[in-house]
């Protein structure tokens, strides 16, 4: 029977053409729309995690709450031996990496040595020297490079462009940073300025310089110290499961905080956080969720509305038919449920060919992006300059299953008139 | 084998009631060649119908093989079109995207059948029907005729105990009126089922065996023919 209606379908243009097309270019929208905002969304949480939070984020509870001051003396010691715990005890898909926030003041000297310009900059201490570095991959530091090149020694330094821009800093110039040590004394010392990076986004284009780990904690007097461990999770790994990894560590690192490393005191444990616990992401997520939902309803209902229209109108065309088919016997069930599996073909077909066009698109805006940078140069947030698409098993999902929802509720819905129709009624149309 | 005893129909039309039968009562028997004559509205297509299980008759019973029509549900009605009943239409009606044989395939996949067990059966009917060499040719490709026959095929294919055939010539000319009268009569009598007609074509009375004619609703006669 259904090699009978799959038969039909395909030599009726009147049938396929326009639920197909209505399908098609639903699923399309609905890939592309899902797949550009679901890689705008990850595409922040990925930047976020990158250059701030990491996925997950050990830290000291008092530095967190309060890490807008960077309270350095709230850091976390016994840096090798929490790098052990972590590696031993947490996902081996997680890397860890170490990183030290600190703020200070960016004095840049004349040829005389006095002051030509300054300002306050928040920094980040990392591994950035060459032989163990995983960060320089992970932030792109080598594609970001606008001038100079990466450190290759001790004491060096990169810049936002736009904080060179706005010191007037030059390659391999020197300046000084002035803040506080860990232990709240006055810390000063040279850096030499080795490359201007683009992060591509503004906020730290403006504000920020890297410098190695190692030489963080020796400007702050911070041996064995670090502010932060950060986890970062492969692509992978979907953002839902971000809570269960955290949740399975944290039973773990609760049981080691029974016997701390030693430097730790009581008030200075470490709590464990997601990415999504930071920065208002979770609140983000949520609005993304709901706005795919909305989404979704909208668009099955939009193309039910159509679907059932193109049903109604196939309906006045096979009034002929319908009424042969239940003079022959066919129930209405029976008839119904034909014509269930006649629109879930073209559905299937529509799907198809939705998804191949939705994934192209998404798939040339995953690889290529829109540029918005003008956009959010004026803006704090954690954005790409180039907004990206992304291409998942679920924004498919998303697509398809509108697509075949849509497809039966409209047939269900112009179905519904010729169940409510007797027999002798459409009979008596088909004699006519 | 079909029994009808008092049956009537009313329709109603807004707060207007037309009676379309009245008090009709007739037995047909197994291999009858039979027809309904009688002018325009005088309730032949309706008794067809009625018979049929098309329509609910508004009062009286029809009794087929034992079974009372009169209180089966719509499905039921459905199953017992599908199990007893073939119908040529004055129109042919075939299912335009099909082809002759998948026309004729129909009913036996309404039935569960698998097309595959009913190939050569579906093609020694079509043959039969003489259009061997147009069975993969959709309506469109066909003659009136050729397509009156393949509606008699799909009417056949089941095997049913009783054909009806509403009108069957009225669309045909002379030559291909008696072709498809003859082809029917030679089915009938080859396959035992019973051919009801609805007709005022006198080509057609020439072959019945019996007519009955109704006028204004009612039997005015039932004659056996020689």
């Amino acid at each position: 029977m259904i090699r009978w209606l799959i038969l039909g379908v395909a030599r009726d243009r009147t049938r396929l053409l326009f639920p197909w097309l209505v399908t098609t270019v639903g699923v399309t929208l609905m890939i592309t729309l899902l797949g550009f905002i679901e890689g705008i969304f990850m595409g922040m949480v990925d930047m976020t995690a990158k250059l701030d939070t990491g996925h997950l984020r050990l830290v000291n509870k008092p530095f967190y709450e309060e890490e807008h001051l960077n309270p350095l003396d709230r850091a976390l010691a016994a840096e090798k031996e929490t790098k052990n715990w972590l590696t031993q005890n947490s996902d081996s898909k997680i890397q860890w990496t170490p990183r030290i926030r600190w703020a200070a003041l960016m004095d840049v000297p004349d040829e005389n040595g006095e002051t030509r310009s300054q300002t306050p900059v928040t920094g980040m201490g990392l591994d950035v020297l060459p032989g163990n570095s995983s960060e320089i991959n992970r932030l792109g530091l080598e594609s970001s490079l606008v001038n100079g090149r990466l450190p290759e020694r001790s004491h060096e330094m990169l810049a936002g462009y736009l904080l060179a821009e706005s010191l007037d800093l030059e390659i391999d110039g020197t300046v000084t940073l002035l803040g506080q040590s860990f232990d709240g004394g006055f810390a000063a010392d040279n850096y030499r300025v080795v490359g201007f990076v683009k992060f591509g986004v503004a906020a730290m284009d403006k504000k920020m310089a890297l410098v190695d780990l190692g030489d963080a904690q020796t400007t702050f007097y911070m041996e064995d110290m670090v502010t932060d461990w950060l986890g970062f999770l492969p692509p992978k790994v979907p953002i839902f499961d971000y809570d269960k990894i955290k949740s399975d560590l944290q039973s773990k690192l609760t049981k080691w905080m029974q016997t701390p490393p030693g430097d730790w005191v009581e008030d200075d444990f470490p709590i464990l956080l997601s990415v999504l616990d930071q920065r208002n992401m979770d609140q983000i997520f949520r609005t993304f969720l709901m706005v795919r939902k909305v989404l979704v309803v909208i668009f099955t209902f939009i193309m039910s509305l159509v679907l059932w229209n193109a049903g109604l109108l196939n309906g006045i065309h096979r009034y002929g038919e319908i009424g042969l088919r239940l003079a022959l016997g066919e129930t209405h069930g029976q008839l119904l449920r034909s014509l269930m599996i006649e629109s879930l073909i073209i559905a299937a077909l529509g799907c198809l060919a939705g998804s191949l066009l939705g994934g192209a698109f998404v798939y040339y805006l995953q690889e290529v992006g829109v540029n918005m940078g003008d956009a959010f140069v004026q803006t704090g947030m954690m954005f790409s300059d180039v907004m990206r698409g992304r291409l998942t098993p679920s924004g498919f999902l998303y697509g398809i299953v509108p697509g075949l929802a849509a497809s039966v509720l409209g047939t269900l819905a112009a179905g519904a008139a010729i169940y409510k129709r007797s027999t002798a009624e459409l009979f008596r149309e088909l004699e006519a | 084998m079909l029994e009808l005893k008092n049956i009537g129909k009313i329709y109603h039309a807004g707060d207007q009631e037309f009676l379309a039968l009245r008090d009709v009562s007739l037995k047909v028997e197994t291999g009858e060649f039979m027809a309904f004559v009688g002018p325009s509205g005088s309730g032949k297509t309706t008794l067809l119908n009625l018979i049929g299980g098309l329509d609910r008759p508004t009062s009286g019973d029809i009794i087929l093989d034992g079974i009372n029509f009169s209180d089966k549900s719509r499905d039921e009605l459905s199953f017992l079109r599908r199990k007893y009943f073939g119908f040529v239409f004055q129109s042919h009606n075939l299912l335009p995207v099909y082809s002759v044989y998948e026309n004729v395939l129909f009913p036996l996949l309404l039935n569960g059948e698998k097309e595959l067990e009913v190939r050569d059966k579906i093609m020694g009917l079509v043959e039969q029907v003489g259009l061997g060499p147009e069975a993969h040719k959709k309506p469109h490709e066909l003659s009136g005729g050729q397509c009156q026959r393949a509606a008699i095929a799909r009417a056949l294919v089941k095997r049913p105990k009783l054909i009806l055939a509403d009108e069957p010539t009225a669309n045909l000319d002379a030559e291909n009126s008696y072709n498809i009268l003859e082809l029917m009569l030679d089915l009938n009598r080859k396959y035992g089922a019973a051919f009801i007609f609805s007709t005022h074509d006198e080509k057609v009375t020439r072959y019945l065996k019996r007519e009955v004619r109704l006028e204004d609703g009612r039997i005015v006669w039932d004659r056996e023919k020689e």
